[in-house]
C-alpha cells in the first residue's frame, strides 16, 4: 500500500501525469490528423465518406489545376515581399528607438504596435475599404499629389496590396522582437567602438547586426511560417475571396476552398501535403543556419 | 524608407559617439532629434489613422466611408450603425461567444502548457526528449494540412458546432509549452527540494509551490492566448456554421461575405471587436509587450 502510494504521488509517475493532458490533446489533434492527412490525400472522398485508396490520383488532379501554380507563386511572392519589408525596416526602427535619440519613444512604440491588436478579420474589413478605388489610401495619395491605384482591382497589385497590409499589421510586433534582442548587446561594445571612432553604420554592421543575428533569424523563421499560412487576407479582402485573375489566391485559401466549397477532401489534403513539404524543405535549410542545438538548453 | 535610412546615416556618420549608444550622446544633435521626431510622428500617424478612421466611420452613414466624403475630423457622428448592428445581426451573441470561447481556450491552454512545461523542465523521465522534439517538430507543420482531418475527426466524434471542438484541438500549443518550460527552468530547485522534505507530494508541490510563484508567466500567457483565440478565424470558421454559435471573427467574416455588404454595420462590428483589446492593452501595456517579446524569444 505504502509503495503504491509513493508510486502515484512520488516523482516517478508524476511527470507523466503532468504531461498527459498536453500529450493526449497533442496526439489526438496533431499527430493523428497529420498522419491522417497523408492517408486522405491518397483516398477518394465523397463528403466525409472515405471511398478508398486511389493512389496519386488526387495529386495528378491537383497538378493539372492551373490555380495551384498561381497559389504557390502568390504565396512565395507574398512571403518574400513581407521578408524584404518586415525585417530591415522594423530593425532600423528598433535601433533608432533604442538609441535614446527619439523623444517620447514609448509613445511611438505604442502607436506602431496598435495595429497588432486588431484581428486579421478587422484588418481585412478596414483595408477592403481603405484600398478600394475611392478609399482612404487613394484619397490620401491624391491629396499628396501622388498617383492613385486600383489596388484591389488588378491582378498584379493583389499581392502588393496584401504586403502593404502586412507591413501595417506586423511592423510594431517585429520592432518588439528586435528591441528585446538589442537589450542583450553589451553597452561597452558600443563604447569601445565610439572610442575607436567607428561610424554609426560601421557600428551597426560590426556590432549590432552580429549580436542580434539570432533574433533576425528567429523573425525570419516566424515570417516565413506566417507567410506560407496566409489565409484571412485573401479570403476577406476580395468578395468571396475572388481576387482578379486569382492574383491574390494563396495556398491556404486554395486548400480551404477545395475542402469546404468544393468538398473535395482528397485534393485539399494533397495540396496540404505539398505545402507541408515546401515548409519542411525551407525549415531544413533554416535549421542548417540556425543549428537545432539552440532549442535545447 | 531608404531615404530615411540615408538621412539618418548622413547625420550620424563620422560622429565619434553614436546614435546606437544611449549612454554617451554627443552635443548639438538637436537637428537629428527633430528629424527623427518628424519621421516617427509621420510613421505613427500612418499606423494609427486606419484604426482611428475605422472608429470614426463606424459613427457615420455609409455614404461618408468612400470618396470625397471622407473626413478625418470628428463631425456628424451618430450611433445609428450600432443600433442597427444590434438590431439586425446577432452581434451581441457573437460578442459573448468570443468572450467565453477566448477565456475557455486560454484557461485550458495555459493549464496544459504549465503542467507539461513543468514536467519537461524539472523531471528526467523516459521519453522526455522524444516528446520535446516531436512537439518542436510539429511547429513546422502548417495548420492548413490539419483542417480536413481535424474536421473529419470532429464530425466522427459528433462535436461539430460545439464549444469543445472549437477550443480543445488548438490547446496543445507548442509555443505555450516552450514558453512555460523555459520559464520553469529558472525555477528554484531548492524551493522544490524544501517542499519535498516537508512531505509534499509532487502534485501538491506543483499546485502550492510552483503555481503561486509563476503567476506573472501564467498571466502573460493567458492574455496572449485569449487574444489569439479572439483574433482567430480559420478553425472557428470550420467548426461553426450556425449563426448563434459563432464568435465575432466568424460573424464579421460572414457579414463581409454577402452580395451586398453593409460596410457601415461592418465597421461598427469591427470597432467593437477592437476597442476592448485596445482598452486592455492600455491597462496592461507592459504585460502585452513583454509577453510578445518573451513568447517570441522564448522559442529561440
Amino acid at each position: 500500500m505504502q509503495r503504491a502510494r509513493s508510486f502515484v504521488f512520488g516523482s516517478k509517475l508524476a511527470p507523466y501525469v503532468f504531461v498527459a493532458p498536453f500529450l493526449i490533446i497533442f496526439i489526438a489533434f496533431r499527430v493523428v490528423p497529420t498522419i491522417y492527412a497523408g492517408l486522405i490525400s491518397l483516398d477518394k472522398f465523397q463528403g466525409t465518406d472515405d471511398l478508398g485508396f486511389v493512389g496519386l490520383q488526387n495529386y495528378q488532379k491537383v497538378f493539372s489545376n492551373p490555380a495551384l501554380g498561381k497559389a504557390f507563386n502568390n504565396t512565395l511572392f507574398y512571403t518574400l515581399g513581407t521578408l524584404l519589408i518586415l525585417i530591415p525596416i522594423p530593425l532600423l526602427l528598433a535601433v533608432l528607438l533604442d538609441s535614446g535619440r527619439v523623444v517620447k519613444e514609448t509613445v511611438f512604440r505604442v502607436a506602431l504596435f496598435l495595429p497588432a491588436l486588431t484581428s486579421l478579420v478587422v484588418v481585412s474589413v478596414i483595408f477592403r475599404i481603405v484600398l478600394s478605388k475611392d478609399g482612404l489610401l487613394n484619397v490620401g495619395l491624391a491629396e499628396a499629389g501622388l498617383p492613385s491605384n486600383a489596388w484591389l482591382e488588378s491582378a498584379s497589385l493583389a499581392v502588393p496590396s496584401m504586403i502593404i497590409v502586412a507591413a501595417w499589421r506586423w511592423t510594431g510586433v517585429n520592432i518588439i522582437y528586435f528591441s528585446s534582442g538589442l537589450v542583450n548587446v553589451p553597452r561597452d561594445l558600443y563604447e569601445a567602438a565610439a572610442i575607436d571612432g567607428a561610424s554609426a553604420w560601421r557600428t551597426f554592421r560590426s556590432i549590432t547586426l552580429p549580436m542580434i543575428q539570432p533574433t533576425v533569424l528567429f523573425v525570419l523563421v516566424l515570417s516565413i511560417i506566417g507567410g506560407f499560412q496566409l489565409f484571412v487576407e485573401p479570403y476577406l479582402l476580395w468578395p468571396f475571396g475572388n481576387s482578379p485573375g486569382n492574383g491574390g489566391l494563396s495556398v491556404a485559401l486554395l486548400i480551404y476552398r477545395t475542402a469546404f466549397n468544393n468538398f473535395n477532401f482528397g485534393q485539399a489534403s494533397a495540396i496540404g501535403v505539398l505545402l507541408a513539404l515546401l515548409i519542411l524543405i525551407v525549415s531544413i535549410i533554416q535549421f542548417r543556419l540556425f543549428g537545432g542545438r539552440r532549442f535545447e538548453r | 524608407m531608404t531615404t530615411t535610412a540615408d538621412e539618418v546615416r548622413d547625420q550620424t556618420i563620422g560622429r565619434p559617439s553614436l546614435a546606437l549608444a544611449s549612454g554617451a550622446r554627443p552635443r548639438g544633435i538637436t537637428g537629428t532629434k527633430a528629424g527623427l521626431a518628424v519621421i516617427f510622428i509621420i510613421l505613427s500617424l500612418l499606423f494609427v489613422i486606419p484604426i482611428y478612421w475605422m472608429a470614426l466611420s463606424s459613427l457615420r452613414p455609409q455614404s461618408s466611408i468612400f470618396g470625397a466624403n471622407i473626413n478625418l475630423l470628428p463631425t456628424g457622428l451618430t450611433f445609428d450603425n450600432y443600433t442597427r448592428l444590434f438590431r439586425d445581426t446577432p452581434f451581441a451573441k457573437w460578442f459573448v461567444n468570443s468572450v467565453t470561447q477566448s477565456l475557455g481556450y486560454a484557461t485550458l491552454t495555459v493549464a496544459v502548457c504549465a503542467m507539461a512545461g513543468f514536467a519537461l523542465a524539472k523531471y528526467r523521465f523516459r521519453g522526455r526528449s522524444l516528446i520535446f522534439w516531436s512537439i518542436l517538430g510539429s511547429q513546422m507543420l502548417p495548420f492548413q494540412l490539419l483542417i480536413v482531418p481535424l474536421f473529419i475527426e470532429i464530425v466522427r466524434l459528433g462535436l461539430v458546432e460545439s464549444y469543445l471542438a472549437a477550443i480543445v484541438p488548438l490547446a496543445a500549443h507548442p509555443i505555450g509549452l516552450f514558453f512555460m518550460r523555459q520559464y520553469m527552468l529558472n525555477f528554484s530547485d531548492d524551493l522544490l527540494a524544501a517542499a519535498r522534505v516537508d512531505g509534499a507530494s509532487e502534485y501538491r508541490l506543483f499546485w502550492s509551490v510552483v503555481l503561486p510563484n509563476i503567476r506573472p508567466a501564467l498571466a502573460t500567457l493567458f492574455i496572449l492566448f485569449a487574444l489569439d483565440y479572439w483574433n482567430n478565424l480559420l478553425w472557428p470558421l470550420i467548426v461553426f456554421r450556425q449563426v448563434d454559435h459563432m464568435p465575432m471573427a466568424v460573424g464579421l467574416a460572414n457579414m463581409i461575405s454577402q452580395y451586398k455588404v453593409s460596410y457601415d454595420l461592418l465597421l461598427a462590428g469591427a470597432t467593437l471587436a477592437t476597442l476592448p483589446i485596445i482598452a486592455l492593452f492600455l491597462l496592461f501595456r507592459k504585460t502585452f509587450m513583454a509577453g510578445t517579446a518573451v513568447t517570441g524569444t522564448g522559442v529561440q
